[in-house]
């Protein structure tokens, strides 16, 4: 816990403003690719124990479709959107363009649509914060996954758990007024190197 | 029967209750480690996130069940102080899965190979065997530990239970 003091809540409150640009970036690449109002959550940073991170979204039996993605650069850190698995169909339908009920299975296309919406999430979002603090990020390509919430969240436990026992994580969400879509989105910065560049290039 | 004992990431339950269920939902690379005594039917699960702990970073004040390494010994020990003889222990894995199929990603970031391989090394030094196993892969799981019948099952996503 001791690197993670100086996130302390004045900095976490920045730094959810800092997300609030990123998240209605990524909002507004979401509305585009969808066709259809998508309205982000008010994101929030905060410091989360690491083990009980797959208690943060429903529960860890719960199916769903995880898309990840790492980020490197002047900063390194993970996102991940996660779509519960019942409406992943119909965010399927928006995403191709068809009808509602059209999609009945998430095959390789499905998944790659899925993917490219990750994609675009986390640009929209990596640019809009690589503005706010000066720094440039490069994204690896999205993966896709279809599985219980817990073995999907073991990735961001599993590569930040052997180090902290905390990580900072700024969690936002996407819906729209109909509720077809219900997408949790989330990014989790390398803390250390995070810390230098904030040092470095604002007020905080 | 009462509900089931949710084991979160690293923790471990242990019970010789027959109405207890001890569960640990969507292992992912995380394993599960499934130590039974079938003659008392004491029971135990654990849930563990990495190999073993980073250099330094041992030491009294770390969670021991975290890791998968310190977790069997730590396991192990629990197990025979509630009553279980060790010659009748019996071992089960699940879990270990890599989830990450994206190129360039997989390699680099295989904690649940890596997890698997601690659990064998562990159990080997310890002289332990492993009965069944269900490891590896790129899918989640869920592990139940009945303790009355000192069963124990997998179920996978869009699959029923499967006892292991």
């Amino acid at each position: 816990m001791s690197d993670l003091v100086w996130f302390d809540q004045a900095v976490l409150n920045a730094l959810s403003a800092i997300a609030d640009n990123g998240v209605k970036s990524a909002a507004t690449g979401f509305s585009e690719m969808v066709g259809r109002a998508v309205k982000p959550g008010k994101p929030m940073a905060s410091l989360v124990p690491i083990l009980k991170i797959p208690n943060y979204i429903g529960g860890p039996d719960d199916d769903a479709v995880g898309i990840y993605l790492r980020f490197d650069g002047d900063l390194e850190g993970q996102v991940m959107l996660i779509v519960p698995y019942s409406k992943a169909y119909e965010l399927v339908d928006l995403l191709v363009g068809e009808k509602p009920g059209t999609t009945q299975e998430l095959g390789s296309l499905e998944k790659s649509a899925m993917g490219e919406l990750g994609n675009l999430c986390a640009s929209f979002f990596l640019n809009s914060l690589a503005k706010s603090i000066g720094a440039s990020f490069r994204p690896t390509p999205p993966a896709v996954m279809v599985d219980m919430v817990g073995a999907i969240l073991d990735i961001v436990v599993a590569t930040t758990g052997g180090v902290d026992e905390h990580i900072l994580l700024l969690h936002s969400a996407f819906a729209d007024e109909a509720r077809f879509i219900d997408v949790d989105f989330w990014v989790i910065p390398d803390t250390k190197i995070l810390q230098e560049l904030l040092k470095k290039t604002t007020s905080l | 029967m009462k509900d089931a004992t949710s084991v979160g990431l690293g923790e471990m339950a242990i019970s010789r209750n027959p109405e207890d269920v001890l569960v640990a939902f969507g292992l992912g690379s995380c394993m599960g480690v499934i130590m039974l005594d079938p003659l008392t039917h004491i029971s135990g699960l654990l849930h563990a996130v990495l190999p073993r702990a980073a250099d330094g970073m041992e030491g009294a004040d770390v969670n021991p069940f975290k890791y998968v390494e310190s977790g069997i010994e730590a396991l192990l020990t629990a197990m025979t102080k509630e009553g279980a003889n060790r010659t009748r222990i019996t071992v089960r894995l699940a879990g270990g899965a890599n989830m990450l199929m994206s190129a360039g990603m997989t390699r680099a970031f295989d904690i649940g190979t890596r997890n698997i391989e601690s659990a064998r090394t562990t159990l080997a030094r310890l002289r332990m065997p492993v009965v069944t196993a269900d490891v590896g892969g790129h899918t989640g799981r869920t592990v139940r530990v009945y303790v009355a019948e000192s069963r124990v099952t997998v179920r996978v996503i869009g699959e029923k239970e499967r006892d292991l």
